[in-house]
């Protein structure tokens, strides 16, 4: 029960203002403010410790599907149903740059560690490497061995990690020039690694979630209970890697210990379908979205 | 400043500036092509017909302001000009509406306003009017140097109907009610007096000049007229609907949005007067013409069309309530506040009050009525009535059948019919209305033990606490399928174990049916199952009974050798064969299972083969037994495979990475091209090499050459005909030292096939025909011997290298490949078949037919040149050293159907060289040929770099 009260179940604000689904909402990188994007084409600053919306990002042409903010908080990311990635500017609120180049929607997007480059996802199974630093809006590079749409993608310091429907989670190394390719078996709807680097939690579409240890290919451990079969909903790792989260479709978010797969805790977060939960790189807190239009945050 | 205008003189037309004309330029043309569309959003312009850009609000289209974006016009923005003299002495100067609006804006405007064309205008008032107006105000202006009428004064616009014109005469005026005539007709005539002798008087003026006169003289003549006037003035029409909101002048918010305009009257209608409101469907309304359901919460630009994407996947949340926020109604009507105080309802949005009165009336309708007879439980007439209500009198104790297997059979299904329920019993009586173990179900051999076992089984369940049977039973009942029933019964195992309770005694009491029961239960698809639902060997009984037993075992864990003394009737090879033939059957069955449920994986179970293999260097032996490990643990998830990836150099830069690949080349390209002509070499080269000793003997007649040429030339062409073109110069310049070493003898041989084609495309095949048949060919004969000797050369010289050079670059192993096809060639052809023989098995358990000479080795390395290879024949423009990037280019999309393709044409390659085998006798010599020109070329090349 103790465990249960460390986590962030009590609702401390509403972030009202998109108008139709939110479908991400992530902190940024100290967790002071957080950025949702949604199906009005809009991306949204807030500040989630007050529930105050700060700016308000408009140049999408279709839906924004995933938006990620550099570490330096200066720019940030966005990509979405208009086959673009946007390189943004925080402060002023201008597109950069745009990066064009994938044939169809763009699932995800994450900057390196250093936001030189920007990783995107897309529709057309194929990740893209887009660069940042120079003024060339080609792609880096075009990882095309994915099978089947690619519907997130994570980066660490030396690698890039794709999982995608055809159901694999790909690891491409750097170092070593490899490609190591885990296949569920199920499409992979969402990946996130652990905060110790060691492990991938694997979101599938069978309403389950995959641990899987990133040296061997293993499986830690299957995480069960929430319902996620058709529509992409995120899920994530608390800081302290104790806890798995999940979102389901009918509005829930779960809590399972990591070791042991029960679920702690679920409770009811939305009405509808929770696309994303995204938790505090600190302190206990957690944001999460829906296709409610609201973004929830929630406290201990 | 006249004069100055006059000292400058202007030939043809002024140049406008150039970045407008280009802009409009491109915007027309754009415009006209409907390249507009192609144009990603953000880029597309909106302009009115005047090619001024148009800002755009949310729902109203926007207002384009000013000139192009800014304030005034195309000569700047001129601030009004205000002059005032002591003569002259401005007024205060009101404005309207239409100081501020456009002249596109002006026009909407009047659209919308209703006003009477003159034509229709019976009383001609406001036409009338005008132009009299401005006549008048023309002849002030203009004073008149001639005098006397002028004629364009003189036709003067008639626009007074002859209503008017009659009504003027008849006394009445301008301003009146007409029925008020009478009332003072005696005014009326003293008045037709002055005004006649008045227009008498002026005769010269033209009519409507007259007539304004004449109402002014009247009305100043006769104030006492004109105070009896004034109780009869046509009533004033007073505005219907005085700005009440807080918009700007001239801002209608329902412009765009008339569905709302709608709602927003009857929603003060409803207030007003409290009586019925039309019911509005909204969303009908709004999202009614447009076929499907539309995200909510915004609408698609002016540009987009309505798409697939825009459809509404998140369906089911009504966003209407929160799209509407009505404000501009700034004063709430008194009762509406007194509504909000009194009753509060906690569902009503902030801002929004409850409709006093909806047409939704809660109909009540009355409970119906219950007739007298109804009980209100639900009577099951089927199984749990059966099972409730055990048998009440018991059956006769009767001893159970002699047949052992029966007894066992009743009893485990009385075990679980009582479980289960009676309609259990009835499904599985009509499921086995044929078989005749089953016969107890109706009354055959053993009813009246089954009778009374399902009696005690019944008995002693009904012990048991009802509400648990009561649950139980029908929701395993409803659940139940076909394949379950099939299971739970056992029919499988069942009929399985009965064929060999009748074929060896020894594996007797296998027969036990509550127990399987269990199992099935447990173990859901027992591999051994899986196995026989899969018969590879149907048309041999024999030899299906001999796998079965040999899938047994294995999976039993027994020891092989004891029971093979049952076929001693084969021969040891023919044994040996045959465990093979199984074992990859076994290995097929096994893979098939685990490949069903993603069928995408099947695709591609080679590809994970090769590279797993690819990076372990050994022997390749070893390298099959690792891949075939690898089969056997892919059956669960995940699976972890490996393949090289190379990060582009500048990636590993932004990462901070050194390039794992550094001053490496790419090999994966230079292989893949080089592949080309591989993948088809080793056959003819094999068949060619097999058959060169033989070939000094046989002579052929030239009859047969011709078609053996044809067909050849189908096979080979249309790589090779690229190879020609492209291979031939342009690798020595790109080649560095070490890679040329390494692909020296891909090259050659690459070289050779082009060369061999350029040949046979030239025409002069007939050159080497004619050396075939023996005749002379002075340039050719000299090398014929030389050949073989120099070719070992080569191939020792690359050996060493290959063996030394441990990168898993593909380039590297597929020198292997080479080498090992360079023995093939040397050994004889049985062995060759043997060899086949032995990888058959291997073929078979990877799932795809491959082509004898490599069978796993390098297949993904294989798969990926024929992939290119079929890409060259499209795309004629990738050379050889844009290989690499044209790959990464290819849509990833059309790959899956290449690979297929190239599978395709895999095969027919294959059928073609089987073809070649066939004809052995006619081919060869060709095939020959070409393989000696090969060598030739071969030579010459060296020479040359030499």
């Amino acid at each position: 029960m103790s465990a249960t009260a460390e986590l962030p179940t009590k609702e401390a604000h509403v972030l009202k203002g998109h108008e139709g689904a939110v479908l991400a909402a992530r902190f940024n990188g100290d967790g002071n403010y957080a950025l949702t994007c949604g199906k009005d084409r809009t991306i949204r600053l807030w500040n989630p410790h007050r529930g105050i919306l700060i700016k308000t990002y408009k140049s999408h042409g279709r839906e924004v599907r995933d938006v990620h903010v550099t570490s330096d908080n200066a720019k940030f990311c966005s990509c979405g149903g208009d086959r673009q990635v946007y390189y943004w500017d925080v402060s002023t609120g201008r597109v950069i740059r745009k990066f064009r180049g994938h044939d169809g929607e763009v699932n995800a997007v994450k900057f390196n560690d250093s936001s030189s480059v920007v990783v995107s996802a897309g529709f057309d199974r194929s990740l893209r490497v887009w660069d940042c630093r120079s003024h060339s809006v080609e792609p880096v590079q075009i990882i095309d061995t994915f099978l089947d749409t690619v519907m997130s993608v994570v980066l660490t310091k030396t690698e890039i990690i794709g999982g995608s429907v055809d159901g694999t989670v790909r690891t491409f190394d750097m170092r070593i020039g490899r490609e190591m390719s885990d296949n569920l078996g199920q499409p992979v709807n969402c990946i996130s690694i652990s905060n110790d680097g060691n492990c991938v939690l694997a979101g599938c579409l069978d309403s389950t979630l995959r641990l899987l240890d990133r040296t061997t290919g293993e499986l830690l451990q299957v995480y069960r209970g929430h319902i996620s079969k058709s529509f992409k909903t995120d899920c994530c790792l608390t800081n302290s890697d104790a806890h798995v989260i999940g979102g389901s479709e009918d509005g829930l978010v779960f809590f399972w210990d990591l070791v042991d797969a029960k679920v702690v805790s679920k409770f009811r977060a939305h009405d509808l379908v929770v696309t994303s939960v995204s938790y505090h790189p600190k302190e206990d807190c957690m944001l999460t979205s829906s296709v409610d239009g609201t973004i929830r945050v929630w406290k201990k | 400043m006249a004069s100055d205008e006059e000292d400058f003189v202007f030939h043809g037309t002024p140049i406008e500036r150039e970045e407008e004309i280009a802009s409009r330029k491109k915007k027309a043309v754009a415009g006209a092509s409907g390249n507009l569309r192609t144009l990603p959003a953000w880029k597309q312009e909106v302009t009115d017909e005047e090619g001024r850009r148009r800002f755009h609000g949310a729902f109203t289209g926007g207002y384009s302001a000013g000139y192009y974006n800014t304030v005034g016009s195309k000569d700047g923005w001129a601030p009004q000009s205000f002059t005032s003299s002591r003569k002259n002495r401005a007024g205060a100067r009101k404005q309207s509406i239409s100081d501020f609006l456009d002249e596109d804006e002006k026009a909407d405007m009047e659209g919308q306003s209703l006003s009477a064309s003159s034509q229709f205008d019976t009383f001609g008032f406001t036409a009338a009017e005008y132009s009299r107006k401005q006549v008048e105000k023309e002849q002030h202006e203009r004073p008149s140097a001639i005098p006397g009428p002028v004629p364009d004064e003189l036709i003067a616009p008639a626009s007074e109907s002859i209503g008017v014109k009659l009504l003027l005469k008849m006394g009445w005026r301008r301003g009146h009610s007409i029925k008020d005539v009478r009332a003072s007709s005696g005014a009326r005539r003293e008045a037709r007096k002055a005004f006649l002798a008045f227009s008498t008087d002026e005769n010269t003026k033209e009519t409507s000049d007259s007539v304004v006169s004449e109402t002014e003289v009247e009305t100043s003549l006769d104030p006492q007229f004109s105070e009896d006037i004034k109780m009869s003035e046509s009533t004033p029409v007073y505005v219907l609907n005085p700005k009440q909101d807080l918009h700007g002048l001239g801002y209608d918010p329902f412009k765009h949005a008339p569905e709302f305009r709608e709602k927003k009257r009857s929603r003060l209608s409803a207030n007003k007067e409290a009586g019925f409101r039309k019911p509005l469907s909204m969303k009908e309304s709004l999202f009614g013409p447009k076929s499907g359901k539309i995200a909510p919460g915004f609408g698609i630009g002016a540009l987009e069309e309505l798409d697939v994407e825009d459809e509404d996947v998140y369906g089911g949340y009504d966003f209407d309530q929160t799209y509407v926020i009505e404000d501009e109604q700034p004063a709430k009507p008194s009762n509406d506040n007194r509504l909000r105080l009194t009753s509060k309802e906690h569902d009503v949005l902030p801002g929004f009050g409850a409709a006093k009165n909806s047409d939704y009336s809660m109909e009540r309708f009355s409970p119906p009525k219950i007739p007298k007879d109804f009980v209100a439980r639900h009577k099951f007439s089927g199984p749990l009535e059966a099972e409730t209500k055990p048998t009440l009198s018991a059956p006769p104790d009767v001893p159970p059948p002699a047949d052992n297997n029966l007894k066992l059979l009743i009893e485990g299904f009385a075990t679980f019919v009582s479980r289960c329920g009676k309609l259990y019993e009835d499904l599985s009586r009509e499921k086995n209305q044929s078989n005749q173990l089953f016969d107890f179900l109706r009354g055959g051999n053993g009813h009246e033990y089954y009778a009374r076992r399902l009696w005690e089984e019944q008995q002693k369940r009904g012990d048991q606490s009802k509400l648990t049977l009561d649950v139980k039973p029908s929701s395993s009942v409803q659940k139940m399928t076909a394949e379950e029933r099939g299971s739970l019964l056992g029919e499988k195992p069942l009929q399985r174990s009965l064929k060999e309770t009748d074929t060896s005694a020894s594996s007797g009491g296998s027969f036990q049916f509550p127990t399987n029961l269990s199992d099935t239960f447990t173990k859901s698809a027992s591999t051994q199952e899986a196995a026989d639902a899969v018969k590879p060997f149907k048309d041999d009984p024999a030899k299906q009974e001999r796998f079965e037993q040999f899938l047994k075992e294995k999976y039993k864990g027994g020891l092989r050798s004891t029971d093979f003394n049952r076929v001693n009737s084969m021969s040891e090879s023919a044994r040996a064969q045959e465990r093979l033939d199984f074992e990859a059957a076994a290995e097929a069955i096994e893979k098939g299972k685990a490949y069903k449920e993603v069928r995408r994986a099947t695709e591609r179970p080679l590809d994970f083969l090769a590279g797993g293999l690819q990076f372990t260097s050994g022997g390749t032996e070893q390298i099959k037994d690792t891949g075939v490990v690898d089969m056997k643990s892919s059956t669960t998830y995940p699976k972890r495979e490996e393949f090289q990836w190379r990060p582009s150099p500048l990636l590993c830069k932004r990462f901070d990475l050194p390039d794992p690949f550094m001053g490496k080349l790419p090999p994966a390209p230079r292989a893949r091209n080089k592949m080309d002509s591989l993948i088809f070499l080793p056959d003819t080269v094999k068949a060619a090499s097999a058959l060169s000793e033989s070939q000094e003997h046989k002579k052929e007649t030239s009859i047969e050459e011709p078609e053996v040429e044809v067909e050849v030339e189908n096979v080979e062409r249309p790589v090779d005909l690229y190879k020609a073109i492209f291979s031939d110069d342009s690798e020595d310049d790109e080649d560095q030292v070490m890679n040329r070493k390494i692909q020296e003898g891909q090259e050659k041989k690459n070289e050779a096939a082009a060369s061999t084609l350029n040949r046979l495309i030239a025409g002069d095949f007939l050159e080497s025909l004619g050396k075939e048949l023996g005749f002379e060919v002075p340039s050719d004969v000299p090398y014929q011997e030389g050949t073989k000797p120099m070719e070992k050369e080569s191939k020792s010289r690359s050996k060493p290298e290959g063996s030394s050079d441990k990168r898993p670059d593909r380039s590297g192993f597929k020198q292997k490949v080479e080498e090992k096809t360079s023995s093939l060639t040397l050994g004889s052809e049985e062995e060759k078949s043997r060899k086949q023989r032995e990888k058959s098995p291997r073929k078979r358990s990877g799932g795809n037919d491959l082509s004898s000479s490599e069978s796993s080795g390098d297949e993904r390395s294989k798969k990926r040149s024929s992939k290119m290879d079929r890409y060259r024949n499209n795309d004629s423009e990738s050379d050889s050293s844009s290989d690499y990037h044209s790959r990464d280019k290819q849509s990833s999309r059309s790959r899956r159907k290449r690979r297929e393709s190239s599978r395709e044409k895999r095969n027919s390659h294959k059928k073609h060289s089987k073809h070649h085998r066939s004809k052995k006798s006619s081919s060869s010599k060709l095939v020959y040929s070409s393989d000696e020109d090969r060598k030739e070329s071969k030579r010459e090349k060296r020479r040359r770099r030499d």
